[in-house]
């Protein structure tokens, strides 16, 4: 497996995902903000909470990249087709699963279910993110194909 | 025969803080949306006919309404039936706090008790899905009545053996000591959670205990008390707590005249109406819920900044496009019912105003903005910077009549000059803050000149126009020139001369200027600002003979309407709605805040109450054990 590839580009990739995030943001059409979501983990300052999710991630997306890694080195190829459809699977999984989840762990975030005594101010993402936007799920689409496209073409099996 | 509905101001509101029943003096539940405010009517007979589903309960025989009130200090509604040798009580309510225990998202309780003898009663369990007023798929699992559509699910169970069957009145008697209690659990998208109807009932005594403890929150010293903590009660009701959005009223369509065209979706958000809360709950001493409609001020808003949304959905996104309803029939035939509100589409500029003071109360209430929360309010006020000489439709949202409103004019001044005292406090580059300045200055010079006719001795609606606007009543607040000067008082009395409506009651504009036919009644918002304006210009006696008549024209369970027909005094327009809870509260501290200032004392605004110093001083407490200063 190609650990010093996946040591280096990983951080590339996941730093590639976020900046088109971030665009995405900046041009309004998704209120997804992922380095938030993670980072009101630990701090309500919504600039302090950016800068310690970015960290959390970047980690993530290490951890993420490690499966793309493991995947190449099984099917012992690396394209950039391959990065794409892992992709989209890993975007299933982050908008279906990890980021619903959210609202389970981060105290900060309100659920469907939040009553007159919460006092979280994140507002749930709802299914697939929607309420961040309607464009979200395309944003993370594509966001998840440049991140796995990336990849493809940088790691070796 | 088709029963005819009652008048709107004899409906009850209960809710969870994520959505809201309206119930009849008659025992009827006529309105339900699940599981959200702008979610799906399951029970919508109040505006979609005999067929659009209904939940009764109540007693069988004859019986005459003897009492209805709100159990104390909380959200739970009883109604007490005279049956001829016994009473029977309707407790109802709905569990607002379900977080961290297994019960339904939504869960309605409804308890019937007998006193002096046994009493029949009819239980009628008639719910319908959404615009087509579908009937359910109905299943019976022992005890259980479950009905389902395709995403929605309800179950239904009573106490006592009670079967309950859907749209077939099911008569039961009930006996003293031997309370008779129905629960009906709804899931959406999601498996549904069977809570027995005593453990409903717990679950709702315990509610009751935190919404008790929730008012001993309030301000002890403002005047009518019990009506200002009904309204707050009322406006935390209507906050979506997974958002905190304000939902302006819980219903859409309740005509602004009977039988009349004025029929408007408000199930939405306004970032006006949350402006208006944060300082109604931040002067009762309720920073937490001022702060959460900040909070979601800052997060809905985020798409469209710099512009200001005027209205969003309750998750911050657009409303669905406004439509008519096929073939429902309306509140006493007032059609169209509408879904979804065309004011989305319009430029409006007062809401910037709204906004920004907002942001200064809390500043000066030593709530410091976070950074993200400061730029989105400069970049508001960059916004109506650049904005402000364009037409706009308005406060009052007329459709296709944009004009130099001399109102949002006004409020694009209030957003500049509030922005200006946040960023004494702030740092902020000079040429941004030079920018504010001289825009400020050439708004408040344009308004004297443009917007003030001589003649009248007022300010007007529109430049060059000879109309007035009763939301010109906030330039006391404003602090754009003294309140005592003549040109305020010449305002205030003009509005007070020409758009009077008898007793304490005022239009918002001439009736019939909109354009639509027919007209409307009295605003109501508009005559607690009059109160604010009288209290603000040292008119302290003639605002409180106000205040006190208008807590008189709430229903009888301290609710109001948008409007009230000055001649009939009934509530009309949406119901309850929020505008005018926040506008209650906002006078009565006015009201407050004078008296103080007439006898030499410090207003709470500079001097914290204790109640306020309180919930502040825990706020302190958190951030000193987090490092960090309180912030908003």
């Amino acid at each position: 497996m190609d650990w010093a590839g996946w040591a280096v580009f990983g951080l590339v990739a996941t730093t590639l995902l976020t900046c088109v995030m971030i665009a995405a943001q900046m041009a309004g059409l998704t209120r997804l903000d992922l380095p938030l979501l993670l980072g009101t983990l630990v701090t309500a300052d919504p600039d302090r909470a950016r800068a310690a999710g970015f960290l959390v991630h970047l980690a993530m997306g290490q951890v993420f990249a490690l499966g793309y890694a493991a995947v190449f080195a099984l099917l012992d190829r690396a394209t950039w087709w391959l990065g794409a459809i892992l992709g989209l699977l890993h975007v299933t999984i982050a908008l279906a699963a990890l980021v619903p989840l959210l609202a389970g762990v981060n105290p900060r975030m309100a659920s469907y279910r939040a009553g007159p005594s919460s006092t979280a101010v994140l507002e749930p993402p709802g299914l697939l993110g929607l309420n961040y936007g309607i464009q979200t799920p395309a944003v993370a689409i594509v966001a998840h194909l440049v991140y796995g496209t990336a990849l493809g073409l940088l790691l070796t099996p | 025969m088709a029963r005819e509905l009652p008048p709107i101001e004899e409906y009850g509101l209960i809710g969870d803080t994520r959505t809201a029943a309206l119930v009849a003096g008659d025992g009827a539940i006529d309105w339900l949306c699940v599981p959200s405010f702008d979610g799906v009517p399951v029970f919508a007979r109040l505006v979609g006919g005999a067929t659009a589903g209904t939940f009764e309960v109540a007693p069988a025989g004859p019986a005459t309404l003897s009492q209805r009130r709100y159990r104390p200090d909380s959200a739970s509604l009883e109604t007490t039936w005279d049956c001829g040798g016994g009473t029977l009580t309707l407790t109802d309510g709905m569990v607002a706090e379900v977080a961290e225990r297994l019960l339904p998202t939504t869960l309605l309780v409804r308890r019937l008790e007998a006193a002096g003898r046994p009493i029949e009663v009819v239980i009628n369990f008639d719910p319908r899905f959404g615009e087509r007023r579908v009937q359910p798929r109905v299943e019976r699992r022992g005890a259980l009545l479950f009905c389902s559509w395709r995403r929605i699910a309800l179950s239904v169970q009573a106490s006592g053996g009670a079967v309950v069957e859907p749209g077939q009145p099911y008569r039961a008697v009930v006996m003293p000591d031997e309370p008779l209690t129905v629960s009906v659990c709804v899931a959406d998208r999601e498996p549904l959670v069977h809570v027995p109807p005593d453990a409903a009932w717990s679950a709702l005594e315990d509610d009751e205990i935190r919404w008790r403890k929730w008012c001993l929150g309030i301000t002890h010293d403002v005047p009518h008390r019990p009506a200002v903590v009904r309204s707050l009660l009322t406006l935390r009701l209507l906050t979506y707590s997974p958002t905190g959005a304000p939902v302006a009223a819980p219903t859409t369509s309740l005509p602004e005249e009977l039988g009349g065209v004025r029929n408007w979706d408000y199930r939405y958000a306004w970032p006006r109406d949350a402006s208006i809360g944060i300082g109604a709950f931040l002067g009762v001493g309720k920073d937490n819920e001022a702060r959460r409609f900040m909070a979601w001020l800052r997060n809905a808003t985020r798409l469209d900044r710099p512009r200001l949304p005027v209205l969003l959905d309750l998750h911050g996104r657009r409303p669905r496009p406004e439509r008519e309803l096929k073939g429902w029939p309306g509140y006493r035939g007032s059609v169209p019912v509408r879904s979804g509100n065309g004011a989305a589409n319009q430029r409006q500029l007062d809401g910037y105003g709204w906004v920004l003071d907002a942001a200064w109360l809390l500043t000066r209430a030593e709530w410091r903005l976070y950074g993200e929360t400061w730029r989105a309010m400069a970049a508001f006020a960059d916004k109506i910077a650049t904005q402000w000489r364009s037409t706009d439709a308005g406060i009052w949202e007329v459709r296709g009549d944009e004009a130099h409103h001399v109102h949002s004019k006004l409020m694009a001044w209030l957003a500049l000059d509030r922005a200006l005292r946040i960023a004494e406090r702030r740092r902020t580059s000079a040429k941004r803050v030079r920018r504010w300045r001289e825009q400020r200055d050439a708004v408040a010079a344009e308004i004297r000149e443009r917007g003030f006719d001589p003649e009248l001795g007022s300010y007007t609606r529109s430049y060059g126009s000879r109309d007035l606007d009763a939301a010109l009543l906030v330039l006391p607040l404003l602090d754009i020139e003294p309140a005592d000067s003549s040109r305020i008082r010449g305002t205030i009395d003009a509005i007070r001369r020409v758009l009077g409506a008898g007793g304490p009651l005022v239009y918002r504009y001439t009736p019939g200027s909109d354009g639509l036919p027919g007209t409307e009644g009295a605003f109501l918002a508009c005559s607690f600002w009059l109160v604010q304006a009288l209290a603000a210009t040292g008119r302290r006696r003639e605002a409180s003979q106000l205040f006190d008549e208008l807590i008189g024209c709430g229903s009888g369970l301290g609710l109001y309407a948008e409007e009230m027909d000055p001649t009939s005094h009934r509530l009309i327009g949406n119901y309850p709605q929020a505008l005018s809870h926040a506008a209650l509260v906002q006078a009565a501290l006015a009201l407050r805040d004078a008296a103080l200032s007439d006898a030499g004392e410090v207003t709470p605004a500079e001097s914290p109450q204790p109640e306020q110093a309180a919930e502040r001083r825990a706020a302190d407490a958190d951030a000193a054990r987090s490092g960090r200063r309180r912030r908003v």
